[in-house]
């Protein structure tokens, strides 16, 4: 059982000129042990930087992040990231990659059979020796992945692990990560600017608007998995949303 | 799942590692070239034989070594022209270059030797040169061990301070801050301007040779390593946080392989630097070696050992570049291969 709550939040940034950003303003969310969110919001809105503090890679400037009633102040092993780029270690195998975790945790004793079972998970048998620039996009992202969630987190954060694929890939990906999500129960957050993305995956839809970074609302999911891209209820729900993120409204006037 | 890959080496197929070699051996078997050049360097036989000599030379090492090149190449094209494999692309790519080789041995020959237009002592023929490392080779064997082994022993010094410098410099900004002033001014200082000085200061000349060459060696490796480690993406720092590591593991999973091509940039400029150290300090501070050799030869007024010593060089340096080389590819196999 897992709970994250995010309190009364607030990033400040200074740009170049030495203004004020308001990256994030008032931020309050609370995540429950199972759920799967999808943050969602066009780019500048500050998605990243709310993973970035859950994860404790980056520290707000007031208002506090807990995960079980305990302060979030550095990055842990029982939080996982899934970076927008994989960052898989270029220097290690894919095998290593997969490992990396377990190893810097539990030494040269670490469960091999359990890196053998994530590794055909993913459908990544055979290439377990490949080094990360000779697989493709997805078969790395899906080894980042694994090396993440092998790690058996309290809550997996997803940081636009998709938004560098294909459209086939994505969706390939797409079902990788809701069947890992499935199979172990464990909490995950999805930052995402694809709306399909958000709604295919996300038990709760976190909407968020731009400058300042705020949540403008936090939509439950009336799906019902397995969730169909096509179905009526499908669009329909993505028509709420759209309307909530005011996707291709605005004039370019206006925003320029 | 479909995915279009490449596989590690391991998992290439017969026919990837063929294309491989296929383009490092570029230029394709020509008969014509093969015959050429094994007719060049028969010439060169049959030239040092038949043509009388104006100076007084013994052949003997020449002729044994061009037989054997002869050998060689018959040997390598026979099998070449016979099967498909690595040594057929090889013969193939190398036969201009030698027949180009025979005709240079032919020109050398004729230059010195045969008809003294430049002349003895300051140049002498190959043939006097093989003929003198032949005379001298306990000698010459005995410098060349001493030489390797100290390059050897200056050169990991030099390197194992340079790279645990430039990690931590690369690393700790406070190190940095610290350090980087002494490592700029220490630096940049020629290794040569502190050999009066080290003669002195050291108890044997043996440990000032190694300061020496270690001096001249760390700078580029420290200096590399900093710009190595400072150049590896946070990305790779975050994801190693995400996933539990600590700052030793960081440093041994992350800085170190992160910064691995850099230092070898740094070991390959350092390189260079180590050989001119190793000869020039060898001249002046030690009692055997390759340095030593020359050093002694010219006393004595024999430039044809002068040429022995730097034949010698040419073959030791190369091997240990060679060598380098080798360590680099393995090192750094996990990179995408640059290579056209």
């Amino acid at each position: 059982m897992v709970q994250l709550t995010i309190q009364n939040v607030n990033r400040i940034l200074h740009d170049n000129n030495g203004e004020r950003i308001n990256v994030l303003e008032d931020i309050n969310l609370s995540v429950g042990s199972g759920e799967f969110i999808s943050i969602i919001g066009p780019s500048g809105c500050g998605k990243t930087t709310l993973l970035r503090l859950i994860s404790g890679l980056d520290q707000p400037e007031t208002g506090k992040v807990t995960v079980d009633d305990q302060l979030v102040t550095r990055p842990d092993a029982s939080r996982g990231y899934v970076f927008q780029h994989g960052s898989l270690f270029p220097w290690e195998t894919i095998r290593d990659n997969i490992s990396a975790g377990l190893k810097a945790v539990h030494g040269r004793h670490y469960d091999r059979n359990l890196v053998a079972h994530y590794i055909e998970l993913m459908g990544l048998k055979g290439f377990e020796k490949a080094y990360p620039h000779q697989v493709s996009g997805g078969m790395a992202q899906r080894a980042a992945l694994a090396r993440s969630i092998i790690m058996n987190p309290e809550l997996l954060l997803l940081d636009e692990p998709m938004g560098a694929l294909d459209a086939f890939t994505r969706a390939d990906v797409q079902d990788v990560i809701h069947r890992v999500w499935k199979q172990t129960q464990t909490t995950m957050v999805l930052v995402t600017h694809d709306i399909d993305e958000a709604i295919y995956l996300g038990t709760r839809i976190v909407v968020m608007t731009p400058r300042p970074g705020r949540i403008k609302e936090v939509v439950t999911n009336p799906l019902t998995f397995p969730r169909d891209r096509t179905s009526d209820q499908f669009l329909e729900f993505r028509r709420a949303i759209q309307d909530k993120l005011n996707f291709g409204k605005k004039p370019i006037s206006e925003t320029i | 799942m479909l995915d279009a890959v490449t596989l590690s080496k391991k998992h290439r197929s017969p026919a990837a590692k063929k294309d491989e070699v296929q383009t490092k051996y570029w230029k394709p078997w020509r008969l014509t070239w093969n015959v050429l050049s094994l007719v060049t360097v028969a010439a060169a036989y049959f030239e040092n034989v038949t043509v009388h000599s104006q100076e007084l030379v013994n052949n003997g090492a020449y002729k044994g070594f061009l037989a054997a090149y002869f050998g060689y190449l018959l040997i390598v094209y026979g099998i070449g022209s016979v099967t498909k494999g690595k040594i057929r692309l090889y013969s193939g790519h190398f036969a201009q270059l030698n027949a180009l080789l025979g005709v240079v041995l032919i020109g050398q020959d004729l230059l010195t030797e045969k008809f003294a237009m430049i002349k003895l002592p300051f140049f002498v023929s190959f043939a006097q040169i093989l003929d003198q490392i032949k005379t001298d080779q306990k000698l010459l064997i005995a410098s060349t061990w001493s030489s390797l082994g100290l390059w050897l022993v200056s050169f990991i010094v030099g390197t194992l301070i340079g790279v645990v410098l430039g990690l931590y410099m690369g690393r700790y900004r406070q190190f940095n801050y610290w350090s980087f002033p002494f490592l700029k001014v220490i630096g940049i200082i020629p290794a040569a301007a502190w050999m009066p000085l080290t003669m002195v200061i050291f108890p044997t000349s043996y440990l000032a040779e190694i300061f020496l060459i270690a001096f001249a060696v760390w700078f580029p490796v420290a200096f590399m390593t900093i710009g190595g480690v400072q150049s590896i993406s946070s990305d790779y720092f975050e994801s190693a946080r995400t996933l539990g590591f600590s700052e030793f593991q960081i440093m041994r999973k992350v800085v170190i392989p992160g910064a691995l091509p850099n230092i070898f940039i740094g070991i390959f400029t350092a390189m260079g630097l180590s050989f001119t150290m190793l000869v020039i300090s060898e001249m002046i501070g030690a009692k055997v070696g390759l340095g030593w050799y020359i050093n002694w030869a010219k006393g004595v007024g024999n430039y044809t050992q002068v040429y022995a010593a730097i034949v010698i060089m040419a073959i030791l340096f190369s091997v240990i570049f060679s060598f380098l080389n080798k360590l680099q590819e393995y090192a750094l196999r996990w990179r995408k291969s640059s290579k056209v």
